[in-house]
């Protein structure tokens, strides 16, 4: 950077001079995607000295000497670009981001790294290449993005469609213990809050993954850590910019269920097959046939009653940046709202809106304000607020799937004389599901964040140059309410068309013969306060222009106090504050970029553990070596503009355990039981011993080790990065396995688990232009598997049982063999499940591992695969031509297991899908794809009593994650005192292949296990109009 | 240098902001989740407050009401008494069908249950000691040597109730062990077991509240005679063919004794005889009061020794067993009593349905029947709720379609108030008293009968215990006075009555599933046929069929299933732990 400015100065100087002789001038301006760029540097081809710098308004002013006619544009992060200049006029130049450029900066903890000196497993992503993927949160928009970032996006459900993401895989025995840190502007974040964070504020995203960029982090750091830092303002006028926003969702797939004549057939033949007489005559199933008697016999498809096409969300945001050499302000507003798909059901009467919706408001102002020539302050002030809606009867939606809930000829969607039907067929009786979304009310959450940070930094280069102080008090308060409004069940109505009659609903779900008031009730359910104190020593400097040496040194102390009831139904109770702190030391050294060394180390301690375990020492170390810097190396590969092989390793390690607040205590429990003394028995306070404390508990600790390659080739148009890492878990906080029962208490978790994690990450950029048009294209690819290697399990009776030697949550279940033949279930010498259900021909038949002649518990094994896919790939294309630019983006996953059961798929707990129609029958036994039908929940056939790799699939999916269209308008084109325009017409979760859609009807990301009737997984299209002033 | 000085004030400043800031909610030691054991057995608390807490959690866990336990079913429904009438396999139908092993213990398996109560226990009598409680009872002893008792009592009675689930089981003393102590333990002997609980029966008697001493803010804890009748119970099974003389194992100690000793009878005899004595309790003259009446002193319930606590809970037990048709008073009808349970009933002169004497008429099977009858299973006819049951095909209360209801054509009757006819429009039911009785009067006299029976013979002792129940169930007292009785019988023919006396009298109080393992005869109960129901067919001239219909095949494996397995996982934790038989 100094580099540069020496030179742009020396340019400058000599450009009086220059001005005499006899040449053209040029006159035009530099641009980007979110409009004028200022400062980027136009040198004439052929001639390198003479080159200006375009002002803040992007606008440049040069000369020509020499005759190639052609101006190179440079920039920092920006693709370079060549210019023809022959025709006269004024020029644009529109510059590209680039990826990975040697001297890009990288933002780590505490600070910045280039590219080039930086020796960690760090990737970065600038924000303004997510900003368009119309999605309300961070995690959705980076799927597919970094290499090393597993995402699984559960939900589809406004609000609530964040995705689960980890780092490198999962390592951790620990159900919680897998959660990377997330710090955003250096405090510490949750995951909702980071869900909740407007992608329009943030500057670039990192994220850390190796223990030379996590150690600082010590006590937290072994999950990685994804750090996000909030776009600031620079000097300069006032820069307004607006981006409006908005599109619509529709499910990336919908459910297919069979109408009433295919359910009824199917319904009777599993009657038949269990020895039950049918439910339907012929003349049932003619009348469903035909549709004749739509009230008799309804035949009702309740998704599309229930659901409508799409639904509609809209984003809108302002920001207003720009400052003096003494103030610098970034100044910024956004909201977001998103509706729900269910269609409106609320009556014009009462006007309650039931539908699933969100909105969020976001407000942001950075400021930094230079108070003296040595002293700058900072200010940051954020909020965020919003509510997410629901319908009372929360799963409801859900009820579509549901079998038991409601048939497709339960009832007609609304009677004749328009009072509401019920489900008079089904155990519960409940209304439909229209009737119920259209009375029963909503659950309205609603949720504040606010953050505020507080920074000094004091410049001691008096005391040596390169020194500061730098000085930060962070608070972060979350405010979670919800409130319900909601009444009983509507009055319903069996209409019978025989006789014109109408019976009410008198059972279990009955609504009377009124409607009932609506009640309201208000809950706060979250209460959290984070209080972050940081103070740290900064120092940088080169020394005899070779030397670079960098140095940190922080004390860091936190304080968390998280109050929330995790039901929702009752006030929040207290829970203890969980408390930090730490010291962390960072020094770096390079000589002229070419060998590299850092050291990372923190001494942190958290409360969880007894005072002499509490502090621990993470330390880790990194080397690199530039060897594109060395003359050998660019003599033989002359085109290699950076090779650099590096390696880290180092401890980290994490709290994270199940269990109170503090492991080492045993804690007595107080609670109400429903047992008292005395004539009239009543609920009574009562006191018992909690889980068993472990003195010697401590924190869990990773070793990591990371190799990695990065290169730049062909003037930066190729950039690699690639690592491999080695990570081993130990002392990890599981509960022991080995336990007997006969203690009689629980015990805390103690420092048992090992595990292994390993894998391989990759980023491959190529970039290049053709006449005008860029374009690129690149692979990010990461793997990571690991492998239990101790958890204390105790020794299983038979090898295949056992879970050590495995993945982390590898899924056991049966192996699925074929269909039992009408000859097997004679034969007594084919194994059968012990006593379930008399095995039919056409039932599943599983593998007898034992060989003990029975199907029990001692039979399974292995499955599949844990449901986090080992394998991601994302493949970015873009392509850049004048003012338009085209990306696409697909991402998929592969090497994970998706099973679900119950609701999704079982006959008579589902509804009736496609699949049953291919089930086993003594015609079709060659060919079935499913077992024979039965009303049964308990037999071998069903998932959730037997599961087996019948139902749990090995899956992969592809999806056109992103596209992105978008033009840049022409000034001309511009009214007012506009001064820069974009279109955009942006597309998320377009396309999407998978192998899970040939059994299961459900998005591949949900999560195995599940009944599958989450919110359906959305697909969105979205149109956005930017404009700069 | 003043620009230094600025920098050090700032440093300084701003460093003691930060600490004087924060240094009051940092605290070094935490005080949040601090109920330690000092707290809750406190050594300055001369009211024993919070260790009166502790001791009602051991109570809680210990004790389980038996009403609709296992997977909403009574226990019973896994013996040849009743099946469920759920749909599916409800897990309690998976017991009498064998569908279990170590690995997919069945619904009933308390291991862990118990023994997480059983430390709850341990850990309060000797914590207790800790506490200067200053009460006394009534009579002058110490109130905290009886709340000890009651603990010790709770431990016995855990013990017991593992014990005969799964044969010997390791026991534990009065060691509260911790993470670093050694847990990997082995079963302690069938023997051992039973010495163990009697001794701890022996040696708490007398601690304890009498009877007579509970008052109504005491009402519902253990006394002397609960105790007692648990050393009762426990010498009864111990003497029981299945672990005296026809252990599964023949020579493993863990499932039973090596070796028959008929004096064990005359131990288990004497057990029952001590309640006997103590007069505190007797019979009460109605039967369906014994479950719905609060036990003496402060209720009128004579009969009740032990108890699970439940007070005036409502009519959980009505809405989940009644007749189905009764919608708005709720009936879900989830029990269905056997034919062969039916049948065990006599007539109301005492002698068996099959008996020639009887009387019995097959076309009008439930007239003249022994009034236990229809206070123990709603029958088609019987009254409830101001309506006469009806369970022929069709009726009300057996509609057909998918709606639960009886797969026998009987509802489970017992337990529940008296809403035969009743003042509310629309019937409906009022709260009732369902304390689950584990020990009555009633059940020690037939201990008593057949331990004696078995020890000595057929006596006028065991003649007269049989003439109380059956007078107090309302048999005619006969010509005789002899309540349908034959009179000289041999042992043989009076273990046959002693054992169906056992079962119409104790249906569905989790005695008869326990009752044909002792007695060996589980095999023979389960394989023989599979268990009858009823498919009643209303004629339109109003004449009624009643067709015998098969319900339920149950399996039972011999000899295997007479003990539950050790769960699985706890034998692969512990290289001590040796499964039962077979499993």
């Amino acid at each position: 950077m100094n580099k540069l400015i020496i030179f742009l100065l020396t340019t400058l100087a000599l450009l009086p001079g220059l001005a005499f002789s006899q040449a053209r001038t040029v006159t035009g301006t530099v641009k980007d995607a979110n409009g004028a760029l200022a400062g980027a540097t136009i040198t004439e081809k052929g001639q390198p000295r003479n080159a200006v710098a375009a002002d803040e308004h992007g606008k440049f002013r040069i000369v020509l000497r020499g005759g190639t006619n052609t101006l190179v544009v440079t920039y920092l992060n920006f693709q370079r670009q060549e210019v023809n200049v022959k025709r006269e006029g004024d020029v644009q130049v529109i510059m590209q981001q680039s990826t990975q450029g040697m001297e890009e900066s990288v933002v780590v903890g505490f600070g910045k790294k280039k590219r080039i000196t930086n020796t960690g497993a760090v990737s970065s992503i600038n924000a303004d290449e997510i900003r368009d993927v119309p999605t309300s949160s961070v995690q959705n928009a980076l799927a597919g993005k970094l290499p090393g970032f597993f995402t699984q996006q559960r939900s589809g459900q406004p609000g609530h469609d964040a995705s689960d993401y980890y780092i490198r895989g999962v390592s951790s025995l620990n159900p919680d213990g897998n959660q990377p840190l997330i710090v955003v502007d250096d405090i510490e974040y949750t995951y909702d809050q980071l869900a909740q964070i407007n992608v329009n504020e943030i500057e670039s995203i990192s994220i850390l993954k190796d223990a030379s960029t996590t150690a600082i982090y010590g006590i937290k750091g072994a999950n990685g850590v994804l750090v996000v830092t909030t776009r600031r303002g620079a000097a300069g006028k006032p820069k307004f910019e607006v981006r409006l926003e908005g599109g619509g969702q529709a499910p990336v797939r919908t459910p297919k269920f069979l109408d009433s004549y295919r359910t009824a057939q199917l319904v009777n033949e599993a009657y038949k097959n269990d020895g039950i007489p049918p439910l339907f005559s012929q003349s049932d199933l003619d009348a469903f046939k035909s549709g004749s008697d739509p009230y008799g016999h309804p035949n009702v498809n309740w998704y599309k009653a229930i659901n409508r096409p799409y639904s509609l969300q809209a984003n809108s945001n302002l920001d207003i940046s720009g400052g003096t050499s003494n103030v610098k302000y970034f100044i910024s507003g956004g909201a977001f709202t998103q509706t729900g798909s269910i269609k409106n059901f609320s009556t014009n009467t009462d006007g309650v809106n039931s539908n699933y919706f969100y909105k969020r408001y976001n407000i942001r102002s950075n400021l930094d304000i230079q108070a003296t020539k040595n002293l700058s302050l900072r200010l940051d002030a954020t909020t965020r607020f919003g509510d997410i809606n629901q319908p009372y009867a929360q799963n409801v939606i859900g009820n579509i799937y549901d079998f038991s809930k409601i048939h497709p000829y339960s009832a007609p969607f609304i009677n004749p004389n328009g009072s509401y039907a019920y489900a008079f067929d089904t155990q519960n009786q409940l209304p439909t599901i229209n009737a119920q979304l259209a009375t029963q009310g909503y659950s309205r959450n609603r949720r504040t964040d606010f953050n505020v940070l507080l920074g000094i930094t004091e410049k001691l280069d008096d005391i040596t140059r390169g020194l500061s102080l730098i000085g930060r008090v962070a608070y972060a308060s979350v405010e979670q309410n919800t409130l319900t409004l909601f009444r009983g069940f509507p009055p319903t109505y069996h209409y019978d068309p025989r006789d014109e009659s109408y019976h009410l609903n008198t059972g279990v779900s009955t609504g009377g013969y009124t409607y009932g008031t609506y009640r309201t009730l208000g809950n706060t359910d979250l209460d959290n306060q984070r209080t972050n104190v940081q103070i740290y020593l900064n120092y940088e400097r080169v020394f005899n222009t070779n030397h670079h040496v960098t140095s940190l040194l922080l004390w860091n102390q936190e304080s968390y106090r998280v109050d929330e009831d995790a039901t929702g139904a009752f006030e929040v109770s207290g829970q203890v504050p969980q408390k930090y702190r730490g010291y962390s030391l960072k020094l770096g050294y390079d000589y002229k970029q070419k060998y590299l060394i850092d050291f990372n180390a923190a001494l942190n301690g958290s409360d969880r553990f007894q005072a002499n375990k509490r502090n621990g020492i993470f330390p880790a170390v990194g080397v690199g070596w530039n060897l594109a810097k060395e003359d050998f190396f660019a003599k033989a590969l002359p085109f290699a503009n950076l090779f650099k092989l590096r390696a880290t390793y180092g401890v980290v390690g994490s709290d994270v355990a199940l269990g109170n607040q503090y492991l080492y205590n045993q804690v007595y429990n107080q609670g109400l039981v429903p047992y008292s003394f005395g004539q009239s028995a009543q609920p009574a306070n009562v006191i018992s011993e909690g889980a068993l404390g472990n003195n010697n508990v401590t924190w869990e600790k990773s070793k990591k080790f990371d190799a990695g390659l990065d290169m730049n080739l062909f003037n930066d148009k190729v950039s690699v990065s690639a690592d491999y890492f080695h990570e081993y878990r130990y002392d990890q906080l599981v509960t022991p396995g080995n336990t007997p029962l006969i203690l009689g208490i629980g015990v805390s978790p103690s420092n048992v688990g090992i595990t292994v994690n390993r894998g391989f990450e990759e980023t491959v950029t190529y970039h290049d232009k053709v006449g005008q048009v860029q374009y690129s294209v690149g692979l990010v690819w990461s793997f990571a598997k690991n492998k239990i290697i101790y958890e204390a399990e105790a020794a299983p009776r038979y090898p295949w049982l056992a879970v050590t030697g495995h993945a982390i949550n590898q899924p056991f279940g049966y192996k699925f063999i074929g269909f039992y033949s009408q000859a097997d279930v004679n034969d007594p010498k084919v194994a059968k499940p012990v006593g379930s259900v008399a095995i039919q021909p056409g039932d599943l038949k599983y593998k007898d591992l034992n060989g003990d002649g029975f199907i029990d518990q001692n039979d399974i094994t292995t499955i599949g695969k844990p449901n986090l896919p080992n394998t991601t790939i994302g493949l970015p294309i873009k392509i850049g031509y004048k003012g338009f630019d085209a990306s696409v983006m697909f991402q998929g996953a592969f090497g994970y297991s998706l099973g679900l059961k119950g609701t999704a798929i079982e006959p008579f707990q589902g509804q009736f899908q496609p699949i049953h129609e291919k089930r086993w029958t003594p015609e079709t036994a060659g060919s079935a794809e499913f077992p024979r039908l039965t009303s049964n929940p308990t037999t071998i056939n069903s998932p959730t009593n037997y599961n087996s790799d019948f139902w749990v699939i090995n899956a992969y999916y592809i999806r056109m994650k992103t596209v992105e269209l978008s033009y840049i308008l022409p000034r001309k084109w511009l009214p007012l005192k506009i001064n820069n325009g974009r279109l955009y017409l942006s597309a998320y979760n377009l396309f999407t292949w998978s192998n899970v859609s040939k059994k299961y009807q459900q998005d591949p990301e949900v999560a195995s296990n599940t009944a599958g009737d989450a919110y359906l997984a959305q697909r969105v299209i979205n149109f956005g109009l930017q404009l700069g002033l | 240098m003043k620009k230094f000085f600025y920098i050090l004030l700032l440093v300084t400043s701003l460093g003691g902001l930060v600490l004087s800031g924060c240094q009051k909610t940092y605290e070094s030691v935490p005080l949040g989740q601090q109920t330690t054991l000092d707290l809750a057995f406190d050594s300055r608390d001369s009211l024993g407050k919070q260790a009166m807490s502790y001791l009602l959690t051991t109570y809680a866990q210990s004790f389980y009401s038996g009403h609709n336990r296992v997977s909403g079913n009574y226990m019973d429904a896994a013996s040849d008494d009743a099946i469920s009438s759920a749909s599916g396999i409800p897990a309690v139908q998976a017991i009498a069908t064998g569908a279990y092993s170590a690995a997919s213990p069945n619904a009933d398996d308390q291991w862990a249950r118990d023994y997480a109560a059983i430390r709850n226990a341990t850990v309060f009598s000797v914590y207790i000691n800790r506490v200067p409680m200053n009460e006394l009872l009534p009579n002058g002893q110490s109130a905290r040597a009886a709340y000890r008792s009651e603990a010790r009592f709770l431990r016995a009675w855990l013990y017991f109730d593992l014990l005969k689930r799964y044969g010997g089981i390791p026991l534990l003393g009065d060691s509260i062990r911790q993470i670093t102590d050694n847990i990997q333990l082995p079963r302690n002997s069938f023997s051992d077991c039973v010495n163990y609980i009697v001794s701890e029966c022996d040696n708490i008697k007398d601690s304890l509240r009498t009877a007579a001493m509970v008052n109504s803010s005491t009402y519902g804890r253990i006394t002397q005679g609960a105790a007692m009748a648990l050393k009762s119970q426990v010498l009864l099974y111990a003497a029981s063919p299945l672990f005296n003389g026809g252990n599964i194992d023949g020579s493993n100690p863990l499932t039973g004794y090596t070796s028959f000793d008929g004096n064990r009878w005359k131990l288990a005899a004497d057990a029952a005889k001590a309640v006997m004595d103590l007069g505190a309790y007797s019979l009460m003259p109605s039967f369906n009061d014994v479950f719905v009446m609060q036990a003496a002193p402060v209720g009128t319930n004579t009969e009740s020794i032990c108890w699970m606590q439940t007070g005036n809970d409502g009519h959980g037990v009505e809405t989940n067993n009644a007749p189905v048709g009764y919608t708005s008073a709720g009936g879900n009808g989830i029990t269905s009593p056997t034919q062969n349970l039916v049948d065990a009933y006599s007539t109301d002169s005492g002698y068996a349905i099959t008996d020639p004497n009887a009387h019995y008429n097959g076309n009008n099977p439930y007239s003249n029947r022994d009034p236990r009858l229809s206070l123990t299973v709603f029958c088609n006819g019987s009254l409830w709720l101001n309506r006469s049951v009806q369970t022929y095909d069709g009726g009300l209360d057996k509609p057909g379609g998918s709606v639960q209801q009886t797969k026998t054509s009987y509802y489970m009757r017992k337990f529940m108030g008296a809403f035969e006819s009743v003042n509310s429009n629309p019937p409906s039911y009022s709260n009732t008293c369902h304390d689950f009785i584990y020990y009555r009067y009633a059940g020690i006299l037939l201990n008593y009968a057949e331990a004696t029976n078995e020890f000595s013979g057929p006596s006028a002792d065991v003649y007269n215990v049989l003439y109380a129940l059956r007078k107090r169930a309302g048999i005619l007292t006969g010509p005789d006075n002899t309540y349908g009785l034959k009179q000289g019988m041999t042992q043989d023919e009076m273990r046959v009555v002693i054992r169906n006396e056992r079962r119409v009298e104790m249906a569905f109080e989790e005695q008869r599933f326990w009752d044909i393992r002792r007695w060996k005869i589980a095999a023979q109960v389960y394989n023989s046929a599979p268990l009858q129901g009823l498919d009643i067919q209303l004629s339109s001239g109003g004449q009624i069929f009643y067709n015998l219909v098969p319900v339920l095949t149950t399996i039972f494996r011999d000899p295997q299933m007479y003990l539950y397995p050790i769960p699985y996982s706890e034998v692969i934790k512990n290289n001590q732990m040796k499964q039962n038989p077979l499993w």
